[in-house]
């Protein structure tokens, strides 16, 4: 793997290099906030920041994406053409919680049956460089709990950690390397720099407080599809769909068309289960009534479906629905009480 | 399905056939447009398909014609929603979209060999008639031993397919049991609920697969009915409705437990519902 330096006063020059290839999205401020946008001229990835509120998912699985346009022939609206986007595009300093979201997704999106084209396509022109957090940013993190880590390189084609006054640069994969000629002139990184990275990954490891037992619930889960305790969850729930539309795991999405006058576009929009109408069926009947089953779905989906279907949690403990949800239903605090079950 | 699997196959309304007296079920038949995706669309019986209205969206509808029959598409659609209301009013000539074939089939193969008991009831019949005239076809009907229909309707105006069903019940190589839940001044036929009709009829339970659909209260009642026949849970199979958008595993709303009903479904055994959550 080539490794190399990226003094910090070079990260602005670097960043405008790659903005000549490729779109580049990065964190940056917004009012009293954190979010991942495209950077525009000028513009610089935030040096320092917690993580974005939203999450990078959305360059890959936009919250509404045209997925196909249609017009009007003779009475009828008729197929018009597909609408893929794959634009190459460069995410600077994801944060590897997300990095590994991605990966988690291409599990679902990259199927051998049923390959999303959309998500594909826009994934395989995607560049991700990761930058490791040297210290668990919130309180509310937990990614060490659902498999991920405060240094993990999962989903990374490029994994940066701050090591001072420079980033050390591990070009993971043949997409990440690519880079390389662009960024021509980076020195290689000497031992001193990898043996840096080594201290700061155990320290920032030991940093994460928050360890709920997310790989013990799934007996619980295997066997209580009826159980007292969910009746427990969803009583305070608002129904906002806030956890969801900030998750960068949830994928649930609804297809709608739009029509202005003879054209229109059929569009896939972002969905959420905690919505009573996501099951609604046009009978009148919903398998999913309360709140309380749309809550049952969203654990069993998170730590058993998933888990059944992939191998793998669908959670990487980024802390977004602890932080915000607008009632604090905290998912650590659901993981841990269903452990003592 | 095309390479891209969201993107519909262009068909032509070529029939239009209303099947019930309350006007709200009508059976459409769909030539395609183009011969490659013809040539492409290999279906069985118990598939669906979304059927793809442009500004109105989409629908997901068993098919109710047979591999068998060559040359076109038959959905049996239920004015219910935005989607099927649209398609109501559709003329011969028009324009559709589908994205299919989808789901899995009845146990097509699992079948042959053994007798097949067919339970339906009211609307739900559609692909279990797509079913019937691909077992009863010359070329199939000798890879299946005892074939029985019990087909039940709330009224005898509500029955589907009727000329079949009369073509049907003349022929020597399938018994079949029409009923009604209330009959009317013209019904001869038998009256009674589904349910109560399968146990007068009580098929053996040897060698024999039963294939129930139906509104959830038959299938409720039925299911348990034939596993007191003797009947495996291996052997009982029923196929489930959920809501669905993406009809491929991907939007997220059609599972029952970690089975996506579009994609590891519509047709699950009884022994295989035992191992999901009840949530349908």
């Amino acid at each position: 793997m080539e490794k190399k330096l990226i003094p910090k006063g070079q990260l602005v020059h670097l960043v405008d290099k790659a903005k000549k290839h490729m779109g580049v999205f990065g964190p940056v401020k917004q009012e009293d906030y954190v979010v991942f946008r495209p950077l525009q001229e000028g513009e610089n990835p935030l040096p320092s920041f917690g993580n974005a509120r939203n999450a990078p998912k959305e360059f890959l699985f936009p919250p509404r994406e045209v997925m196909m346009i249609y017009s009007q022939r003779g009475r009828d609206m008729v197929y018009g053409g597909e609408y893929i986007q794959e634009n190459r595009a460069l995410l600077f300093f994801v944060r590897p919680c997300d990095a590994r979201s991605f990966v988690l997704l291409d599990m679902l999106f990259d199927q051998e049956t049923y390959r999303d084209p959309y998500y594909v396509r826009r994934r395989a022109a995607t560049i991700v460089i990761t930058l490791a957090c040297n210290k668990a940013p919130y309180k509310a993190c937990f990614c060490t709990a659902v498999g991920g880590s405060p240094v993990s390189a999962d989903g990374a084609d490029i994994f940066l950690t701050d090591i001072g006054d420079a980033y050390l640069a591990e070009f993971i994969t043949e997409k990440g390397r690519g880079l390389l000629e662009i960024w021509d002139e980076l020195p290689a990184a000497d031992d001193e720099a990898v043996k840096k990275k080594e201290n700061i990954a155990k320290e920032a490891i030991d940093s994460l407080e928050s360890k709920p037992p997310a790989d013990k619930i799934k007996v619980f889960l295997d066997r209580n599809f009826e159980h007292p305790f969910w009746d427990t969850i969803h009583q305070r729930c608002l129904k906002c769909g806030t956890c969801t539309y900030l998750c960068p795991t949830c994928h649930c999405f609804d297809i709608n068309d739009e029509t202005k006058k003879t054209n229109g576009v059929r569009l896939r929009n972002w969905d959420s289960c905690m919505y009573p109408t996501f099951t609604q069926m046009a009978s009148g009947h919903n398998p999913r009534p309360t709140q309380k089953e749309r809550w049952r779905q969203r654990v069993m989906h998170k730590f058993k479906y998933y888990v059944d279907n992939f191998g793998a949690i669908s959670c990487v403990g980024c802390g977004r629905c602890v932080i915000l949800c607008p009632v604090n239903i905290d998912i650590r605090k659901i993981i841990t009480e269903i452990a003592q079950l | 399905m095309r390479s891209n699997p969201y993107i519909p196959i262009p068909m032509v309304v070529e029939k239009i056939i209303d099947e019930v007296d309350t006007k709200d079920i009508k059976t459409f038949r769909l030539r395609f447009e183009d011969r490659e995706d013809e040539e492409r669309f290999s279906y069985f019986p118990g598939q669906f398909a979304e059927l793809s209205l442009f500004d109105k969206g989409e629908s997901p509808i068993g098919i109710a014609s047979s591999p068998t029959q060559r040359g076109c598409l038959e959905f049996t659609v239920q004015k219910a929603g935005v989607v099927t209301t649209a398609l109501h009013e559709l003329e011969v000539g028009a324009i559709i979209g589908i994205r299919g074939p989808l789901g899995n089939a009845w146990p097509i193969d699992y079948l042959k060999g053994k007798n097949v008991v067919i339970v339906g009831g009211g609307f739900a019949f559609t692909t279990q008639r797509s079913l019937i005239n691909y077992l009863i076809s010359e070329e199939n009907r000798n890879q299946f031993g005892d074939i029985t229909v019990i087909y039940g309707a709330r009224t005898p105006g509500l029955l589907l397919y009727k000329e079949e069903l009369a073509a049907w019940q003349k022929r020597d190589d399938l018994e079949i049991h029409i009923t009604v839940d209330r009959g009317d001044d013209a019904w001869v036929g038998k009256v009674g609920f589904v349910p109560t009709v399968c146990k007068e009829v009580s098929p053996r339970c040897e060698n024999t697969v039963a294939l129930i659909c139906g509104p959830p209260i038959m299938v409720r009642l039925t299911l348990p009915l034939f596993y007191d026949l003797g009947f495996l849970k291996e052997n009982i199979f029923t196929s489930l409705e959920m809501r669905m958008k993406c009809g491929i595993g991907k939007c997220g709303r059609c599972n029952v437990g970690n089975k996506y009903v579009c994609k590891d479904g519509p047709v699950f055994s009884l022994a295989q519902l035992d191992q999901l959550t009840p949530e349908y």
